[in-house]
């Protein structure tokens, strides 16, 4: 029965399936998604001569929904990697073919059998310099209402980041972080949980910031990055940046695997990960793009903020990522 | 009378069987029918076969207080819906036709609206740094900005805007039914304004108040965009719990056991309301 149901579904989902010489790539649109149609899937189709159909927003439900139901629209997606890792571990991924795939480059934090990297990047600390008098240097700021008042934003979903963040401010030392201790880190999120607007897109945390109706935020350094080239009045602190990154997937049964394995050759080069790092703002996850690409760019990019930098634990992510969101949601919701 | 309809072409003839009602029929079965009874199983059968869901449900203080801010947000947007409709329903039933038309044109015009557009509308007027804000700290009537948005003030606001024509519209049917008459004879009795609204206007609309308020309730429990839009993580509704499950947590049990409870309450609220209306009416007076 869950078989037909999910069938049933992953068929409706499956309505966008591409045909021969043609494949999906998924990611999260807006912004980020416009840099890898750009930076890769033209250049693939032009070389390639396969065509790419952008879809989206990534959805982890209907990647699994389509995996079980045996009708895998999506080729490639770009996911967080503690999903991926997960995803991998209960088979909703086709292992990577590291043949077609050059491996030699890929920076080893964000590649596994599953994945390679799409890109990384940092979380860190932005305000809007109108509504902050003085500047934070760092996470605890975000905690101390009286120095800094005002709404502070953070990444509504369960995932790597807040809850570092919370230990970090509380005194924890940045290589202690792990195992995660839920109990301290919810107990400091709640002195401030009263000032918290919650951002679930990249576009909606650069509207908070941007406007004004968050004082300073978590954000993604891409989307920072984004608002400073727009002129906006953003300050930034890159004290204990946080590295996360996306990874790209190929689903369990994707009707188009040998097109979505050129695609991720194609999509990692050196040269493809220098224009989207220069589009984006986010880094590249192939260790030869840097000396592709404008010395101004690899100077912005979480590359150039290592010292201090915190490499947020995906496999423990992985391994908890259940437990941790049943909990952040329970929190939330309360 | 009768004998006319007889020579008719059969097409205008009242269909006698259900062959007319067979392509919404299979519709529905292949295309809700189907699906729900899927998710009903999917709810006791993973991740093992058992009422585990449901009991991790009803038992969990966190889906309690889930349901309770449901019903919460439901009823009070329910009795502000009703308050605010009630008298743009009685102004519409006693306006001269042509003037009432136009007014039913704004009303109607604002439900064919797209309802993300609406809803981003209101974000721009609700925030901190909204107009409503901005205008009354400029005006020096506040100092600091209301809390609009990201709580139940927020989702209320929001969704009676949404929900008022669908308040209004039975209402309006069940007021131009009211003899005016009736209310000169209150007032020819000696009876004050006030008191003529509430033992005449009052109960003879009731039977309106009922199928507007039941259908708005209804709409409300299973809400998902405005709610998730304008409301805080701590007023979160149901919908948004199905979401966060099947999206999030890819836990499909739970959220179809939710899914599930949420239909069977709207489908026993649907029950009530045409036992208490009566189909005809409900269906009529729209």
């Amino acid at each position: 029965m869950k078989l037909i149901l999910t069938g049933i579904l992953a068929g409706l989902l499956a309505a966008t399936a591409a045909h021969a010489d043609e494949m999906v790539f998924t990611s999260w649109g807006g912004t980020t998604q416009e840099a890898q149609t750009k930076s890769w899937a033209a250049p693939f189709e032009a070389s390639s001569g396969i065509k790419v159909l952008q879809d989206g927003p990534t959805d982890y439900g209907k990647l699994k929904a389509m995996v079980e139901g045996g009708s895998v629209a999506w080729d490639v997606v770009d996911v967080e990697m503690d999903f991926a890792i997960k995803a991998a571990k209960d088979g909703l991924l086709e292992p990577i073919d590291f043949n077609v795939v050059p491996k030699a480059d890929l920076d080893p934090r964000f590649t596994t059998d599953h994945a390679v990297g799409s890109f990384y990047y940092s979380f860190v600390l932005a305000w809007n310099k109108g509504a902050v008098s003085g500047e934070p240097t760092g996470w605890a700021d975000m905690f101390d209402q009286t120095k800094f008042p005002g709404k502070r934003t953070f990444y509504k979903w369960s995932a790597p980041g807040i809850i570092e963040i919370a230990l970090l401010a509380d005194g924890v030392p940045a290589d202690k972080l792990y195992p995660l201790d839920l109990d301290r880190a919810f107990k400091k999120l709640d002195t401030i949980k009263s000032e918290i607007v919650w951002w679930d897109s990249g576009a909606q945390s650069q509207q908070l910031i941007a406007s004004g109706e968050a004082a300073f935020g978590q954000l993604w350094n891409g989307r920072v990055f984004a608002l400073e080239q727009d002129g906006a009045d953003v300050g930034v602190s890159w004290n204990q940046n946080m590295t996360a990154a996306d990874v790209l997937v190929i689903p369990k049964g994707s009707k188009n695997k040998a097109s979505a394995m050129k695609f991720l050759a194609a999509a990692t080069s050196p040269k493809s990960q220098a224009m989207f790092a220069e589009a984006s703002g986010y880094a590249p996850i192939n260790t030869a793009a840097k000396a592709e690409m404008p010395a101004d760019v690899v100077k912005s990019l979480p590359d150039a903020y290592v010292d201090g930098q915190i490499n947020l634990d995906m496999n423990y992510w992985a391994e908890n990522r259940d437990k941790i969101a049943e909990r952040w949601y329970a929190w939330q919701a309360k | 009378m009768s004998g006319n309809l007889l020579h008719r072409p059969s097409i205008f003839r009242r269909p006698d069987g259900i062959g007319g009602a067979l392509p919404a029929l299979i519709l529905i079965i292949l295309f809700f029918v189907v699906p729900v009874v899927a998710l009903l199983l999917r709810s006791v059968t993973e991740p093992v076969p058992g009422l585990q869901n449901y009991a991790t449900l009803f038992g969990d203080g966190t889906y309690a207080r889930v349901f309770f801010n449901t019903f919460l947000v439901a009823t009070v947007v329910t009795a502000v819906t009703v308050i605010v409709a009630f008298p743009v329903a009685w102004m519409l039933a006693i306006m001269p036709p042509t003037l009432g038309s136009i007014v039913f044109g704004i009303i109607i015009l604002s439900m064919w609206t797209n309802l993300l557009t609406r809803t981003y509308a209101w974000m721009v007027l609700l925030q901190r740094t909204g107009v409503i804000n901005r205008t009354l700290m400029d005006i020096g009537l506040i100092s600091q900005p209301l809390p609009l948005i990201n709580n139940l003030t927020g989702v209320t606001i929001g969704m009676v805007y949404i929900m008022l024509p669908f308040m209004i519209l039975p209402l309006v049917g069940t007021l131009r039914a009211i003899d005016p008459m009736t209310l000169r004879a209150a007032a020819l009795c000696g009876a004050s304004p006030l008191e003529a609204f509430r033992r005449i206007l009052l109960p003879l609309s009731l039977p309106g108040i009922a199928a507007g308020g039941l259908m708005v309730f209804v709409m409300s429990l299973g809400y998902f965009v405005t709610p998730t839009l304008l409301g805080g993580t701590s007023n979160m509704m149901l919908a948004a719990m199905i979401a966060q499950m099947i999206q999030s947590l890819l836990n499909w049990g739970l959220g179809s056991a939710a899914a599930f409870i949420l239909l069977v309450v709207t489908m026993a609220l649907y029950a009530l309301q045409l036992r208490l209306v009566g189909a005809k009416r409900m269906t009529g007076g729209i």
